[in-house]
């Protein structure tokens, strides 16, 4: 079994290179460690928000005075999630200037600015009257935060109006969560594509594994052994899966050490990474085929990274258009990235805790990329590298 | 005579408007060390790459044993090693590793070629490198590694690609005594452009410029074709070289003949500096106002030759006598030196 001693070659060459190999692992569980840090550990996220109130309030009958604009502010800070952390930061300022800068600086989400007449229009419509006002919400609009926080602002303040002037509600609105989304963290919400993330980055160690060989012509006394590219890359590949299965284990090691909960069943996830490294180590030996130098493979390598990372989902949804439809599922350009149904999987795993039945055709789909890469790759470093 | 072991027919190989290689033919015998002897770019490796099966022919073919190499035959390339010109070794392994995993590549069961790796290493003199990285090895002991490497499968044909370049003197001597043992149970193909390399270890040299076999024979009946003897090189002064040659004419006609068209050409009578590769023929020393003969006994002739010179209104400087050489062939049959 050739493919068994080219294993065995890559391992030795891996043992010595120990440094990369530790980069390698290192990597996906030290940006769960900086994710973790940088959302805050295990809390969920708040919105900051700063309020100008400009309410004047009214005196009431028994002398006392009445600030609605006040008592809005409150409602907004009680604004929790499940787990009774706060949804909204509220903070206090009393100049818009100095609001619109922290929105430009992103230190805030939303400025809201409570009118003078605010506790009068409110007073008034308890009295039966219909008088209105308006409140202000200053934000960035292109901040995707701003429109979760602005949302959670109006309903807190809506609510408490609506509970003041005793309206009637004909439709009352029910948030379902889809399996455990409502009790994800921010943390817990990278991790699968910090996850893809790791396992993409198996491509440039499988690309350059190989570029090694061509480059210090190690490749050209192998090819006159008449090794062939199925035995060569199957080789290589079965020792690169190793570490992608290490990398898989040990960042979801990393994450539940900080904290990271999984719905469904981890196997099931580790069994999404293991084949999703699987094609996308087949896309790195169809890299190397184009490489004749270790250089040339991490330059070529970025190409299909840049695919992987912005277009398959992995950093940030991306409309596509369909193709076309098999068996009820629209097929589109980016099905063809196995990143697009790693996250797709990996999320339904971790977030909605579905078992393996539901992910089926994600795993089918990332079989079949595999396989397809695989052929691909052999194919070509036969074509460009073995043949006489 | 023995038996063909390896027989390239026509073989053309052409990289875009250069022929590297032109309707190459010869055949390798069985038990002999044979030679493809050539100046840089004259398509020896190019050859070699095609013996070997790493480039396909445009045209011709190649067969071992009858056997042919360009047709997936793998019987065929588990009998041939190949040592390239190049250092090729995985760096980052073992000295002993690298021989078990090419062995491995081979189909040589792991245990055979760790046995077979550790002898070659013992024959080689790198027995105290076994478990050291190759990138830790002096570039001596690289290439002896890397001719360890083309025998751990045992083949029966051995081509070596310019098997002395690069190598220190202790290497070289190694190498060479190795190659001899290796000879007496090998059949060896080896490329050089060092014409004493060819003329020490070769049964038989081929003889290649610009892709063509010019002739091939044993390295004695190579000299035999241009004449025979000695050649006797000599520093002219006070007379033109042109001079003193028509005057040693006229008393020694026979010994100047075969020689005057090939040795007087601006090839022998440039200045070419004598760099650090063994060069055995021309002599240090040679300048314009240079004249070589070549005759049998021509030294016994020496005192007529300096008198007659003397007589013409010159004189004689440096005076150097060597053999007869396989440059001296190449240089006859080309007009070019080997090194050009």
């Amino acid at each position: 079994m050739k493919f068994l001693s080219v294993l065995r070659k890559c391992a030795r060459e891996q043992k010595r290179d120990l440094w990369i190999l530790g980069l390698s692992l290192a990597f996906a569980p030290l940006f769960v460690f900086i994710y973790w840090m940088f959302t805050g550990g295990n809390a969920t996220t708040s919105y900051g928000i700063l309020v100008i109130n400009h309410d004047e309030g009214i005196t009431l009958s028994d002398g006392s005075t009445w600030n609605a604009g006040k008592e809005s502010i409150t409602a907004m800070e009680q604004l929790t999630f499940k787990d009774g952390s706060p949804i909204l930061r509220v903070n206090s300022i009393t100049d818009r200037p100095t609001g619109e800068k922290s929105l430009r600086d992103r230190d805030a989400t939303a400025l809201i600015i409570i009118p003078p007449d605010y506790s009068q229009v409110i007073a008034a419509a308890q009295g039966g009257g219909t008088p209105t006002t308006t409140l202000e919400f200053v934000g960035d609009l292109t901040n995707p935060y701003y429109t979760v926080a602005a949302v959670m602002a109006i309903t807190a303040i809506d609510n408490y109006t609506i509970a003041m002037t005793s309206e009637y509600r004909a439709v009352e609105l029910l948030e379902t969560a889809l399996g455990g989304s409502a009790a994800r963290t921010e943390f817990e919400i990278y991790i699968p594509g910090l996850f893809v993330f790791a396992v993409i980055l198996i491509m440039f160690q499988a690309a350059m594994m190989v570029a090694r060989d061509i480059e210090s012509g190690t490749l050209q006394r192998l090819k006159i052994t008449r090794l062939t590219a199925f035995e060569y890359l199957s080789g290589t590949t079965t020792w690169l899966v190793l570490i992608a299965i290490v990398t898989v284990l040990v960042t979801f090691a990393t994450a539940a050490a900080f904290g990271f909960r999984s719905q469904g069943a981890l196997w099931i996830a580790i069994l999404v990474g293991i084949i999703t490294s699987l094609s996308i180590i087949g896309v790195g030996m169809i890299v190397a085929s184009f490489s004749k130098t270790v250089s040339q493979a991490f330059v070529i390598a970025n190409f299909p990274f840049g695919f992987f990372m912005f277009l398959s989902g992995a950093a940030f949804p991306v409309p596509m258009g369909t193709l076309f439809t098999v068996a009820g599922r629209d097929i589109s350009l980016v099905d063809i990235l196995p990143p697009t149904h790693a996250v797709a999987a990996l999320n339904k795993v971790f977030t909605l805790g579905v078992g393996l039945d539901g992910v089926i055709y994600e795993l089918s789909a990332l079989i079949l990329l595999s396989v397809i890469y695989f052929a691909i790759g052999v194919w070509l470093f036969q074509r460009m590298h073995l043949k006489a | 005579m023995n038996e063909v072991v390896l027989q390239a027919q026509g073989l053309t190989k052409t990289f875009g408007s250069l022929t590297a290689v032109d309707q190459l033919t010869l055949d390798v015998y069985q038990g002999e060390v044979f030679g493809l002897l050539g100046p840089n770019g004259a398509g020896k490796t190019t050859s070699i790459s095609m013996i070997c099966g790493l480039l396909k022919p445009d045209s011709g073919n190649v067969s071992i044993h009858g056997l042919p190499v360009h047709g997936g035959q793998v019987e065929a390339f588990a009998r041939v090693g190949v040592c390239p010109q190049e250092t090729i070794l995985w760096e980052k392994l073992t000295c002993l590793e690298q021989l078990e995993f090419i062995g491995e590549m081979y189909g040589v069961p792991r245990k055979l070629a760790r046995q077979r790796g550790d002898k070659l290493l013992e024959l080689l003199g790198l027995s105290e490198k076994r478990n050291k990285l190759s990138s830790t090895l002096s570039g001596g002991m690289k290439r002896r590694l890397n001719l360890a490497l083309a025998l751990v499968h045992d083949p029966e044909i051995l081509v070596l690609d310019e098997p002395e370049a690069g190598l220190d003197p202790q290497s070289r001597v190694l190498v060479r005594e190795y190659i001899r043992s290796l000879a007496q149970e090998k059949t060896i193909i080896l490329t050089t452009h060092n014409m004493d390399e060819a003329e020490r270890m070769a049964d038989r040299v081929a003889i290649i410029d610009h892709g063509k076999l010019l002739i091939v024979d044993t390295p004695e009946e190579l000299k035999h074709t241009i004449g025979e003897g000695d050649v006797l090189e000599l520093e002219i002064k006070g007379i033109t070289p042109e001079l003193a040659l028509s005057a040693i004419e006229q008393v020694l006609p026979n010994s100047l003949v075969s020689l005057r068209a090939a040795e007087r050409s601006s090839a022998w009578r440039s200045n070419l500096p004598h760099d650090q590769e063994e060069i055995a023929s021309p002599p240090t020393g040679i300048r314009n106002d240079n004249i070589l003969i070549r005759g049998k006994n021509i030294a016994d002739q020496l005192p007529i030759i300096i008198n007659t010179i003397q007589r013409a209104g010159g004189q004689v400087g440096e005076v150097h006598l060597r053999e007869n050489t396989l440059e001296d062939v190449f240089i006859a049959l080309t007009g070019r030196r080997l090194r050009e």
